[in-house]
């Protein structure tokens, strides 16, 4: 049982202040033993902030991202499950998941995490499943305004994740959650 | 003394110069007190020389011990008749056992009578006896299967429900509520279908009902146990060896203490308790009858349970200062001491102003555990179970009367 954080696109502090209080309310430490971040945080004290919830912490690097070391893509392997985690911006057309299919097949991974749309998308193909976890903050997007601060968390037990959605709509935080096992036809 | 004849003919050494001290009675030089009992105690020294013992350093005693509420002639005769029947005449003890044991009714008088003497340690009688005499086991033959199914599956019962972990839970959860939904999406591609989640059941949950948080609330405790579970007699094997069954008993001490702690929030986890379980534990486990050392665990912890129930209010804090708990017993002990030895007493309260607390409190809570080595922590709980006030009060005894032979200190 495992609990993995997957957030990305706060850009703080030039389209966002911080995240929602109602999200700062729920991430306490010691709950999540991973954080997986899609990039654009942009500063440290975001960077800090997240590995005071959780120090396994992965990030990708995102166009507006200060620091400028974080790598393009990474992969890890947490349970049974290979992740792999890009920003996106690299991706075009950005969203589209067919070029987000490739690239899960470039890395070989199970479950592919990326950002950019700040939109949340939960998506299969035979190769896999892509995740965008949205925008932590609800920053502005370089295609629309309209955006709804979310985050996921993935719960990997043995074979079978679920994946909590958090979104705040309307000032509420609405969960949603997403079942999938991995299976044989799933590459290895 | 005719004790010490009994003694020397034991290939251990003697007793300890301390406890020669006229005025202590014989029982109390007794080797189990102070020698690790010998591996195989198949002596025969003189039955003479076990009950009663010489009479005349006894009356010096005699006079204070009556006072005392539990009649310590009942304890000195069981236990002076330790050094004698335990160290010579073990086939006839076995006998005794076996006998009471073998009865349609066991008469626990009697068998209580019997472990004040010492329980054998061959062929699986201590596993039966501690159970017996814990309450555990009914006193009529009959009763034994059917009580060991019914407390055994209400054990595993317990383990399904308390030691699952949340994501089990909310899948189980969902499998209830919720009939298959069409498709577990093993082919074809499309969005991931989103599905609302029953009762606020997310891993961030910070509602009072919700499983995971009481999942993350209970982990402290859960660590606790986890700490002190490798750190119980780690010069043993049974516990601490690199082997599998070291570790799947460690696993089962730990089911145990966390099922415990989860069914008493009142008292949950407190640092200790585990030194308790683990010579319940060990016996179960070592009983040489196929079936039983299997369900050792589920054996272990309704008698652990039974064992604490007579003094769960010495673990609570909250009753710390009031009648019943860990401070009024502490006291009472030190009344007791001062009745039987006063000089000892004033030494350790006036002279060296010894708070009781410290050595005290470690001998109430932990049953000794932590004051002699396993085995012959294993021989003094015989006698413990034995008494007929229960264990805490049979400790106290033979506490108070310990204190009178640390008056070489």
């Amino acid at each position: 049982m495992v609990l993995v954080l997957a957030l990305g696109d706060l850009h703080v502090p030039h389209r966002a202040a911080d995240m929602p209080a109602k999200f700062k309310s729920m991430l306490v430490p010691g709950k999540i033993q991973h954080i997986i971040c899609t990039g654009n945080l942009c500063i440290k004290e975001v960077h800090d902030y997240l590995k005071s919830l959780c120090p396994d912490l992965h990030i990708t690097r995102g166009e507006y991202d200060e620091d400028a070391r974080y790598p393009e893509t990474k992969t890890l392997t947490i349970g049974q499950f290979k992740l792999g985690l890009c920003h996106g911006h690299q991706v075009v057309p950005w969203g589209d998941l067919d070029s987000l299919a490739m690239l899960q097949r470039q890395l070989d991974v199970d479950i592919l995490v990326t950002g950019h749309t700040h939109q949340f998308k939960a998506y299969k193909h035979e190769g896999g499943v892509v995740i965008n976890p949205g925008s932590a903050t609800g920053a502005y997007s370089s295609i629309t305004y309209d955006v709804n601060p979310s985050f996921v968390l993935m719960d990997i037990d043995g074979l079978r994740v679920v994946v909590y959605v958090y979104e705040l709509i309307d000032g509420e935080v609405k969960v949603d959650k997403i079942d999938f096992k991995k299976t044989a036809t799933m590459h290895s | 003394m005719a004790d010490d004849a009994s003694a020397s003919a034991n290939p251990n050494p003697p007793p300890s110069p301390r406890s020669r001290q006229k005025h202590v009675p014989d029982w109390l030089n007794s080797p189990i007190w102070s020698a690790p009992p010998p591996p195989a105690r198949h002596l025969s020294p003189p039955r003479a020389t076990s009950p009663p013992p010489p009479p005349p350093q006894q009356p010096r005693h005699d006079d204070p011990a009556p006072s005392t509420p539990p009649p310590p002639p009942d304890r000195s005769d069981g236990s002076g008749g330790d050094d004698g029947a335990a160290s010579s005449s073990r086939p006839h003890l076995l006998a005794e056992f076996t006998i009471a044991l073998g009865r349609k009714v066991v008469d626990l008088a009697e068998l209580r009578r019997l472990a004040c003497q010492g329980v054998p340690d061959a062929a699986g009688v201590r596993p039966v006896v501690w159970k017996l005499l814990l309450g555990y086991l009914p006193s009529d033959h009959a009763l034994w299967a059917y009580e060991l199914e019914k407390k055994r599956s209400q054990y595993s019962a317990f383990k399904d429900e308390l030691l699952v972990n949340p994501s089990e839970v909310t899948r189980r959860m969902e499998e209830m509520t919720i009939s298959k939904r069409n498709g577990h999406n093993s082919e074809g591609t499309g969005m991931l279908p989103r599905a609302e989640i029953i009762h606020d059941e997310h891993p961030l949950s910070l509602g009072k009902t919700s499983v995971w948080n009481q999942y993350f609330q209970e982990s402290e405790t859960v660590e606790q146990i986890d700490r002190d579970v490798k750190r119980t007699h780690p010069e043993m094997q049974f516990f601490n060896g690199d082997s599998s069954d070291a570790l799947s008993n460690q696993e089962s001490l730990k089911h145990m203490l966390t099922i415990f702690a989860k069914l008493n929030p009142g008292i949950r986890y407190v640092q200790g308790m585990n030194e308790v379980l683990a010579p319940l534990y060990y016996v179960f486990k070592n009983d040489p009858e196929q079936n039983n050392d299997a369900s050792a665990e589920q054996d272990a912890f309704f008698c652990f349970v039974e064992l604490l129930s007579g003094f769960r209010d010495n673990f609570c804090k909250q009753l710390d200062n009031s009648i019943v708990g860990i401070r009024s017993t502490i006291s009472r002990l030190s009344q007791l001491l001062k009745r039987h030895d006063e000089e000892l007493w004033r030494h350790l309260e006036v002279v060296t102003k010894v708070n009781p607390q410290f050595y005290a409190f470690r001998w109430i809570t932990l049953l000794l555990t932590q004051e002699f080595k396993f085995r012959d922590c294993i021989h003094i709980w015989d006698a413990l179970f034995g008494d007929p006030e229960g264990p805490q009060f049979a400790m106290f005894k033979c506490v108070a009367f310990k204190g009178v032979a640390f008056k070489g200190l």
